[in-house]
C-alpha cells in the first residue's frame, strides 16, 4: 500500500495533515486530519459571565478574534434583549470590514500566493516579486490598524463589548482610515487581477453547495438568516439544521452535512451567493473574472477573497462616515434580562459562524459554536478525494499529489485552531 | 564582524496561533527578522521547516495530548535556549483555567462523546514547564511585538532580557486614566504584570489580568479590597483563574490557606 502524508501543514492556521492511502490505483482514504489540541472552550464558558464570555470566545483563534467576538456579541444581546445604538452598529462594521481585509491579505497574498507562484513562502518570494510583497504587507498592516483602533488591540481587543464599546476612536484617526482604504484600492485591484491570471487546474472540478448570511439587499458580512446556493433561505436559529453534524462510516468522521451533502462557506459562497450585488470596482472585477468554474473549484476561493478585499475597501468611507455622522458617543446598553437565548451569525473570513447561548441568572447555561472550518471539512475531503483520483489516473508521483492537496486544503483557508471541537473521532 | 547566523525555531501547540501572528503581524520587522538569524522551522509562515539543533526555540500554546509532550520534549533536546512565549506555553492560557478543579474528563465526554481520537491521545491542558525547562517566560494574550523583538534580540546576543516588575496599574496611572477599582469595578490591574500598555483600563474597561501576575503582586490587598466592595469569593476565583489558570490562582490559594 502507497501513504502520503502532509504533517504538519505549514502556511495554514493550526496543527493540521493530510494523510492519503492507496491501493494500487484504489483510493482507501484521503483525510484531513486536525491535530491541533483540544480546549473544551464551550465547557469553559459555562457559568461565566456574558462579559466575561466574549474575552474568552474571541480567543478560540486570533485570525479570527473578531468575528468569534462579534457572533457572541450578537447570540448574548439577542438573549439578553439588548439593542445597540447606531454608532456602536457602525463601529462593528468597521471592525468587521477589518478583520476581513486582514484575513483575506494575509491568505491571498502571504500563505496561498507562494504556491502558484513556485516559492516555499512570501519572504523567499519577495526577491522576485519585491513590489508585490512589500505592498502586500503595506495593505495588511493598514487592516491590523483597523482592527487595533477599532477593538483596542490587533488580536483580542476587549473594546467591543455587551451593549456597545468602551471607547470610540479619535476623528483624525477614523478620516486617516478612510483615506488609506482609498489610497489602497489601486494594489488591491491589481492583486485581484494577479490572482485571476493564474493557471488553475480542472481535474477535480464538481458541483458542490454554498452558505452564507443573507445581508438584505446588499454584499455583506452579517444577517440573522443564511442562504444557499440552492434559493432556499433559513433562519439562522435553525443553523442546526443546516450544519447537522453527522458521523460518516467511510471515514469514522464527524462532519457537518447539508441534506446529506457537503457543502462550502466563506468567501467563494459569499461571492458566488452574493456576487451579483457587488458594485464599483469590485463589481467589475467580479463581471470580469467570474464564470461557472467558480461554482466547482475550491481553488476559486483565492480569487473570491482578492474581490471581497477590493469591496472591504470601498465599503470602508462610507462605514467611517456613518460613524462621524453620529458626534455623541453613546454609553453602553444595559442588559433588559438575565434570562434568555439567542444565535448570532456572522461571516467569519473563513465562512459563517454561529454563537448559541443559553443564559441563566446572568450567567451561560450552555453555549454551542459551529465553526466555518468544521463546515468544509466535507467539502475539503471531497476535493482532495477527486484531485487523488485525477493525478494516480495520470500516473503522478508523491511530490505532485502532495503539492495539489495542500493547495486545496490551504485555498479553504482552514482554520484549525477554530475548528478543533470537529477534530475526527473513530468509533469501535 | 562576521558572526554565524543563530538557528531559530518557532512552534505553536494548543492556542489561537496568536502569539505567532503578533510576529506576521509586525510587518516592518518581518524581512529583518528572517534575515537576522536562520529560521529553521516556523510553519505557520513558511513551508520548507527542519528538525535541525537549535540555539533558541520560541514555543506558544499549552500542552494537551502525550504526542505535544513528546513534541516539546523533542525541541528541548535539540535547542539551547527556549522561550515560552504567551498565556497559553507560561500559564496554560484558558484551556488550563480549571486546571486542578476536577472534571475534565467530564468536560471532555460533553464535547466529544465517548469516541476517541486516531491520532492524538489527550490530557488536560497544562502549560509547557509542567513537561520541560523553560528558560525565559514571555506573557501576554496575546504576546506584545516590543516585547517580543526586544527578548529574540537580546537572546540573538546571547543576553537574557529584563522587563519591568510593575503591574498594568502603573501603566495605567501614566496614562492619567480614571481608577475603575475606586468606581467598585473588578479590575486585576493592581496584580496584572505591566507590558499590553494598561490597554484595556485606557478603554473604560477592567483589566482581566492576561498577562499572568506580575511577580509579587500583593494579592492580599486586592482581595480584601474587592471582598469590601462585596464581591463573593466565587466571583473573585473565577475571575482569577480565567486568563492564567493557575498564575494567579496558586497565590490566591495560599493567601485563602493563609486566612
Amino acid at each position: 500500500m502507497r501513504e502520503i502524508v502532509v504533517e504538519p501543514l505549514s502556511r495554514v492556521e493550526g496543527e493540521g495533515g493530510i494523510t492519503v492511502q492507496l491501493d494500487g490505483k484504489r483510493i482507501k482514504d484521503v483525510r484531513f486530519d486536525i491535530l491541533e489540541g483540544t480546549r473544551l472552550i464551550e465547557t469553559l464558558v459555562v457559568g461565566k459571565t456574558p462579559q466575561e464570555d466574549v474575552s474568552i470566545a474571541c480567543r478560540i483563534c486570533a485570525i479570527c478574534t473578531l468575528s468569534h467576538r462579534y457572533a457572541a456579541l450578537r447570540g448574548l444581546e439577542k438573549a439578553l434583549g439588548i439593542e445597540i445604538p447606531p454608532k456602536a452598529h457602525h463601529m462593528r462594521s468597521l471592525m468587521h470590514l477589518g478583520e476581513c481585509l486582514e484575513s483575506n491579505s494575509l491568505h491571498v497574498f502571504v500563505l496561498a500566493l507562494p504556491d502558484f507562484l513556485g516559492y516555499p513562502s512570501a519572504i523567499a518570494m519577495a526577491e522576485k516579486y519585491g513590489n508585490e510583497v512589500t505592498q502586500a504587507l503595506a495593505l495588511k498592516k493598514f487592516a491590523n490598524h483597523i482592527m487595533e483602533v477599532t477593538s483596542g488591540r490587533m488580536i483580542h481587543g476587549e473594546n467591543p463589548t455587551i451593549g456597545g464599546f468602551g471607547r470610540y476612536p479619535d476623528r483624525e484617526v477614523l478620516l486617516n482610515i478612510k483615506k488609506q482604504a482609498r489610497d489602497f484600492l489601486e494594489f488591491a485591484v491589481y492583486g485581484t487581477n494577479l490572482v485571476a491570471g493564474l493557471d488553475i487546474p480542472s481535474f477535480f472540478e464538481k458541483e458542490t453547495v454554498f452558505m452564507c448570511c443573507e445581508p438584505g439587499n446588499e454584499f455583506g458580512l452579517m444577517g440573522d438568516s443564511i442562504r444557499i446556493s440552492t434559493g432556499e433561505v433559513v433562519d439562522c436559529n435553525d443553523y442546526k439544521k443546516l450544519t447537522n453534524e453527522k458521523f460518516c462510516p467511510h471515514s469514522a468522521a464527524k462532519h457537518c452535512l447539508y441534506k446529506g451533502k457537503p457543502f462550502t462557506v466563506g468567501a467563494l459562497a459569499r461571492v458566488n451567493n452574493l456576487g451579483e450585488r457587488l458594485k464599483g470596482q469590485a463589481g467589475k472585477l467580479f463581471k470580469k473574472h467570474w464564470n461557472d468554474r467558480w461554482l466547482k473549484n475550491p481553488i476559486y476561493n483565492n480569487h473570491a477573497q482578492a474581490v471581497e478585499i477590493v469591496w472591504a475597501l470601498e465599503q470602508i468611507p462610507g462605514v467611517v462616515d456613518d460613524i462621524l455622522k453620529i458626534k455623541e458617543d453613546p454609553a453602553l446598553v444595559k442588559p433588559a434580562r438575565t434570562e434568555g437565548e439567542g444565535v448570532g451569525a456572522v461571516e467569519a473570513p473563513r465562512g459563517t459562524l454561529y454563537h448559541h447561548y443559553q443564559i441563566k441568572d446572568g450567567l451561560i447555561a450552555d453555549a454551542n459554536f459551529i465553526i466555518p472550518t468544521g463546515q468544509n471539512l466535507e467539502d475539503i475531503e471531497k476535493y482532495m478525494r477527486l484531485a487523488v483520483q485525477g493525478m494516480i489516473d495520470q500516473g503522478a508521483d508523491d511530490d505532485a499529489i502532495r503539492l495539489q492537496l495542500e493547495i486545496i486544503c490551504r485555498a479553504y483557508d482552514p482554520c484549525i485552531s477554530c475548528s478543533t471541537h470537529m477534530v475526527r473521532i473513530e468509533r469501535v | 564582524m562576521s558572526q554565524e547566523k543563530k538557528s531559530v525555531g518557532l512552534y505553536g501547540f494548543t492556542g489561537c496561533n496568536g502569539d505567532q501572528l503578533v510576529i506576521i503581524h509586525s510587518e516592518d520587522q518581518l524581512l529583518p527578522f528572517f534575515d537576522s538569524a536562520n529560521i529553521k522551522s516556523f510553519s505557520l509562515a513558511k513551508s520548507d521547516n527542519d528538525n535541525s539543533e537549535l540555539d533558541l526555540a520560541f514555543v506558544e500554546g499549552s500542552i494537551s495530548s502525550q504526542e505535544q509532550a513528546e513534541h516539546v520534549k523533542a525541541i528541548r533536546e535539540r535547542t539551547r535556549y527556549l522561550v515560552a512565549i504567551g498565556n497559553c506555553a507560561c500559564y496554560g492560557g484558558i484551556q488550563a483555567m480549571e486546571l486542578g478543579a476536577k472534571g475534565w474528563d467530564q468536560r471532555f465526554r460533553k464535547v466529544y462523546g465517548d469516541g476517541f481520537f486516531i491520532n492524538r491521545t489527550p490530557i488536560e491542558s497544562k502549560p509547557i514547564d509542567v513537561f520541560v525547562n523553560v528558560d525565559f517566560y514571555l506573557p501576554g494574550c496575546p504576546i506584545d511585538a516590543r516585547q517580543f523583538f526586544y527578548c529574540f534580540a537580546h537572546f540573538l546576543q546571547d543576553d537574557e532580557p529584563v522587563f519591568p516588575d510593575y503591574p498594568v496599574c502603573a501603566e495605567c496611572r501614566w496614562r492619567e486614566n480614571d481608577c475603575l477599582l475606586l468606581k467598585g469595578e473588578l479590575c486585576l490591574g493592581p496584580l496584572t504584570a505591566a507590558g499590553c500598555g494598561a490597554r484595556c483600563p485606557s478603554h473604560n474597561l477592567t483589566c482581566l489580568g492576561c498577562w499572568g501576575p506580575m511577580k509579587e503582586a500583593n494579592i492580599g490587598a486586592e482581595f480584601n479590597l474587592l471582598k469590601e466592595k462585596d464581591y463573593s469569593l466565587e466571583e473573585i476565583k473565577r475571575r482569577f483563574r480565567m486568563h492564567t489558570g493557575s498564575g494567579m490562582m496558586k497565590p490566591l490559594k495560599k493567601l485563602l490557606g493563609a486566612l
